[in-house]
């Protein structure tokens, strides 16, 4: 067997394989990182370059700023449309989310809502009776969730975010204080006032709250914001030439221009780069396993450059899969390895999205700030999950734009109705400063029919085996969005908006029918449970450890681990699984070099 | 041009408080302080206008340095508001005389060149590089030098017109041997201030230097200390202790196009090249006046709202300095609004207007472009 060059090699350059980086070399440890995508977006140049594609793009879906090189294929939202894309969707649903192969991964373009999950998620089945256990309690994720925050540079007030059984440690609070709530979010928490939904047997309040955002604001003592860096091909990192905090762009998805929202390459660019090689266009094909053990011996992967490419084999102590919940099931099949019951890329869930939109009494002054600020949390827990799924909305502060492509729609619209001139520009004032959305994210449980696979049928440019998506939406999910629905329409009565959710506007977003009803509904971007995590070897592809239990040198971390998902966007909870692992992984490597010494003090004195 | 590598170094150098300062008082502490103002925020507009000059998604290089340089100049107005609120004195912004009317001298070894209102250009460029030139006098009886014609603003001596500091370096040495000798004669009561008038770092970040609150006498040494090094440098080279460059090698790389990487020696930087195209410019008037533009109801109007917005901008940040450092939150939307407000002027030819420049200035010829006066009310 050939020597390792590094102690560990971790598979993908997104959040979770560069907070694993972070706190391997952070522990002197010696890291390798293969990401199949291009590495433009480290530099500053780069990134720009990426800013201007999306300034050029005309379509600014969540992608338009990120293309990547061919030999990569990556899914686009717009795929949905004609069922043409990366994805082979198999039905009987469309599965709706995206995300982007790379440097720096998806966090390049998500939103940055960065929520702890509540205890509850973590025992759905002997609580509620329904999902999974989680082998780690919340407690034993609380100290992680910190050290994530501040690797990701939460903002946020501890005093909001105690709810639903939330607790924080004594004293602390996040790196930054919460991001300001926008106007319309203040006018929607007076508007609504004391309302309370009746859900199941209880009655619960209604509260427009903000929500912790990985978006720099105003530092707490102590803590220094990261803003954008510049890493160099020599390997020098420039330091913030820009490094802001968010200053309302309201283009947080698909772009920071300023980077005041994190990015995954801020976190590589904080590695020292003595500890940490990064070779990007170079995609992880196998996981090589003696056969004896189960233990890798290496991962190979193909390096291109233009048309060609080449195939080497990496080598390490250990091995990381970190290249996001589809990509690492992919990997895990393609090397044939498909865990207990083929667990290796089952249980895929998402939060399937609605929208709610209307027109408010008054202005709200919408299309400033944040794309969102702030959310109601209060239907994410609660007795009723027993018999139906958990929501969250995000209340929007970009008017109608995601459902109906406002604000350029609303003009055409009133143009093609014969408006022009002053009457039109009086028009234009009334109603797009009073646009009001909602987006109703509704909790999905893991389902083993619902699955990644691979289908050979169709290959990308270096021969690898697209994913193939089995999906459906089940009756716990949609009852929790006839729920969802219910409450978006007792807010909007409450405050005296004027319903104009029209489903006919969402032509291309893929439907479901319940109880006669039609829901037009999209992904959130948040894949999980391709190799859950568990306490049985037999159940499980994973331990607490997120450690392979068949390959003890290999981990596989991400969203893929979530035996559940809650209600939460899933990133800081990745984040803070990553920190975990690490450390242990970290411990390990190290007793086995202490081990080692002391062996060799052994064998001289002998 | 003086090089750095050859500098005193000024902390050892004003660190030993026996050496003869002119700030023996309270009162001249408070007046050098209110100079020191003054100076640091003569140099944004013309570096505001410049930025702004060029064409945009184009540039990078130049729009990166120009920003940094003019927020590190936001910082170091806001420091030196600190330091004064420190030893109790007060800060106006809005005094007659305090924007200087362009174009102005500014302060350096020699006094061989003015400041321009003008577009990003190899000239601006080389007036930005006297702006932040690494100048330490060569002894001690040089550091205050007879001035050869009196300059209205700046590092004059106050007290005596005559006499001049050799840069903006000694003249902060000077400040900080008077901190240095005011603490040897009246300790901590030095520090009279109202410490809730402190703006805080959670009002200023970028991606270096930060801003501190001045409680004492090391918070004030290191923030004089920070004023100097990120400006010009000192004794070390290019960069400083946190391996920041400072702004003379930061305007340097656009003129050399090449960027500096650590362990560069000043004037050789070894980087990546660093890009410029001279010809992505709005060639604006040079030191605009809005009485320029009376045939142009429309840009004369603009002009003269934007000179509005910013004579608040200042009566603001007045209000911030004097115990309300919490204003300063508004003062950065305020600060958008500039930028939006000099934008439409400067991307509006004066029509009927030309531009054409020598062969061997690389701006486009063509119509004069608008920009903002920055003419004062009160002047
Ligand atoms: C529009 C949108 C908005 C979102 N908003 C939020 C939000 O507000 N809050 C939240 O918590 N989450 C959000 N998400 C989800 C979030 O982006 C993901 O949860 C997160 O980025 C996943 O991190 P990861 O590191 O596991 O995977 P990724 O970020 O996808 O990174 C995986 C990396 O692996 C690389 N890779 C892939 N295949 C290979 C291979 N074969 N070999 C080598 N490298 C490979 C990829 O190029 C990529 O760099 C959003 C997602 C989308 C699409
Ligand atoms: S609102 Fe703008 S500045 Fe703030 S995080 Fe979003 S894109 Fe960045």
């Amino acid at each position: 067997m050939s020597t390792p060059t590094h102690d560990v090699v971790v598979v993908g350059a997104g959040v979770a394989g560069a907070v694993m980086a972070k706190h391997l070399t952070d522990a002197g440890l010696r890291v390798l990182m293969l990401e199949a995508g291009p590495g433009t977006p480290q530099t500053l140049d780069g990134y720009e370059h990426h800013l201007n594609t999306f300034y050029e793009a005309s379509a600014k879906g969540p992608e338009s700023a990120w293309p990547t090189a061919p030999q990569v294929p990556q899914p686009d939202t717009a795929d949905l449309r004609f069922n043409d894309g990366y994805f082979v969707q198999r039905g009987p649903q469309l599965y709706g989310s995206s995300y982007s192969r790379l440097q720096g991964g998806s966090t390049l373009h998500w939103l940055g809502v960065s929520l702890r999950m509540l205890p509850e998620d973590f025992d759905m089945g002997s609580r509620f009776g329904v999902g999974r256990d989680w082998p780690l309690r919340y407690d034993d994720l609380e100290p992680f969730y910190r050290k994530a925050e501040l690797d990701l540079g939460v903002s946020a007030d501890v005093a909001d975010q105690q709810y639903h059984g939330i607790t924080f440690a004594d004293g602390y609070d996040f790196p930054m204080s919460r991001v300001p709530m926008s106007y319309a979010d203040q006018w929607l928490a007076d508007a609504v006032g004391d309302l309370e939904v009746p859900i199941g047997t209880e009655s619960v309040p209604i509260q427009v709250r903000s929500y912790p955002a990985a978006r720099n604001s105003m530092p707490r003592p102590g803590y220094g914001p990261v803003g954008a860096l510049d890493r160099r091909g020599d390997g020098q990192v420039r330091p913030g030439l820009i490094g802001e905090r968010c200053q309302g762009n309201t283009s947080c998805t698909p772009i920071c221009p300023v980077q005041a929202k994190y990015n995954a390459g801020r976190t590589l660019a904080q590695i020292d780069p003595g500890h940490l090689e990064v070779r990007a266009q170079a995609v992880a094909s196998k996981i090589n396993v003696d056969p004896t053990d189960g233990m890798v011996t290496g991962i190979t992967y193909q390096r291109y450059d233009g048309s060609s490419y080449v195939e080497e084999v990496a080598i390490g102590r250990r091995y990381v899969l970190a290249a996001h919940a589809v990509e690492n099931a992919k990997i895990m099949l393609m090397s044939g390895l498909t865990g207990p019951n083929d667990m290796v890329g089952a249980n895929l869930m998402d939060h399937p999205t609605l929208y709610a939109w209307g027109l408010a009494p008054e202005p709200v002054y919408p299309f400033r700030g944040p794309l969102s600020t702030a959310g109601v949390e209060d239907l994410r827990g609660g007795p009723f999950r027993s018999t139906h799924a958990a929501f969250r909305f995000d209340v929007a502060n970009d008017g109608w734009r995601a459902p109906t492509g406002a604000p350029d729609t609303t003009v055409t619209g009133e143009v093609d109705q014969g408006h022009f001139g002053a009457d039109l520009r009086r028009r234009l004032a009334t109603t797009l400063t009073r646009q009001v959305r909602l987006s109703l994210a509704v909790e999905q449980l893991p389902d083993p029919a619902n699955r990644i696979s691979l289908d050979w049928r169709f290959l990308d440019p270096l021969g690898n085996p697209r994913p193939a998506i089995n999906y459906r939406i089940d009756e716990y999910t949609l009852a929790g969005m006839v729920e969802a629905k219910r409450v978006a329409g007792a807010m909007f009565s409450r405050a005296g908006i004027e319903d104009r959710s029209d489903d006919d506007v969402q032509k291309w977003f893929p439907t479901i029918e319940h109880q006669g009803q039609v829901f037009s509904y999209h992904g959130m971007g948040h894949f999980a449970g391709t190799h859950m995590m568990g306490d049985d070897a037999r159940t499980s592809v994973v331990d607490h450890s997120q450690r392979s239990w068949d390959h003890q040198n290999l981990y596989l971390i991400g969203s893929g681990s979530f035996p559940t998902m809650g209600t939460s966007n899933p990133t800081l909870t990745i984040a803070a699984l990553a920190v975990r692992t690490a450390e242990t992984l970290a411990a390990e490597l190290g007793d086995l070099s202490a081990g080692r010494v002391g062996a060799n003090v052994r064998s001289t004195d002998r | 041009m003086s090089d750095t590598s050859t500098n005193n170094d000024t902390t050892a150098k004003t660190d030993d408080t026996t050496s003869t300062t002119a700030i023996t008082t309270i009162e001249a502490l408070h007046e050098y302080l209110g100079r020191a103002m003054q100076l640091e925020h003569a140099t944004i507009p013309p570096y505001l206008t410049a930025l702004y000059s060029l064409h945009p998604q184009t540039n990078s290089a130049a729009n990166q340095v120009l920003r940094v340089v003019a927020v590190e100049e936001m910082l170091h107005l806001t420091s030196v508001a600190n330091l004064m609120n420190a030893v109790g004195g007060q800060v106006d912004l809005t005094a007659p005389g305090f924007v200087p009317e362009f174009p102005t001298y500014l302060p350096d070894g020699e006094e061989d060149f003015q400041v321009n209102l003008a577009c990003f250009s190899p000239a601006t460029l080389e007036t930005f590089l006297k702006i932040e030139r690494p100048a330490a006098a060569p002894d001690e009886a040089r550091r205050l030098m007879p001035a050869r014609r009196r300059t209205d603003i700046m590092v004059t001596a106050p007290g005596d017109p005559e006499l001049r500091y050799y840069s903006i370096g000694e003249f902060y040495a000077e400040i900080e041997r008077g901190f240095n000798y005011l603490h040897d004669r009246h300790g901590d009561q030095l520090f009279s201030g109202d410490p809730t008038h402190q703006a805080g770092p959670e009002y200023y970040y970028s991606g270096g230097g930060e801003l501190r609150r001045v409680v004492d006498i090391d918070s004030a040494r290191s923030s004089i200390e920070l004023i100097i090094g990120q400006g010009e440098g000192v004794g070390t080279g290019a960069f400083d202790a946190e391996n920041e460059l400072a702004h003379y090698y930061r305007f340097e790389q656009l003129k050399l196009g090449r960027y500096y990487q650590l362990g560069d020696e000043p004037h050789h930087p070894t980087g990546p090249d660093c890009e410029v195209d001279w010809s992505a410019v709005y060639p604006t008037q040079t030191n605009p006046r809005v009485g320029d533009l009376s045939g142009f109801p429309e840009l004369q109007e603009t002009a003269v709202s934007f000179n509005r917005f910013y004579a608040d901008f200042l009566a603001l940040l007045t209000k911030a300095f004097n115990g309300e450092p919490e204003l300063l939150i508004e003062a950065v939307p305020k600060m958008f609004e500039i930028r939006n407000k000099a934008t439409v002027l400067i991307r509006n030819p004066i029509p009927g207007s030309s531009a054409t420049h020598s062969a061997a200035d690389p701006t486009p010829d063509g119509p004069m472009h608008a920009a903002p006066t920055f003419e004062m009310e009160s002047q």
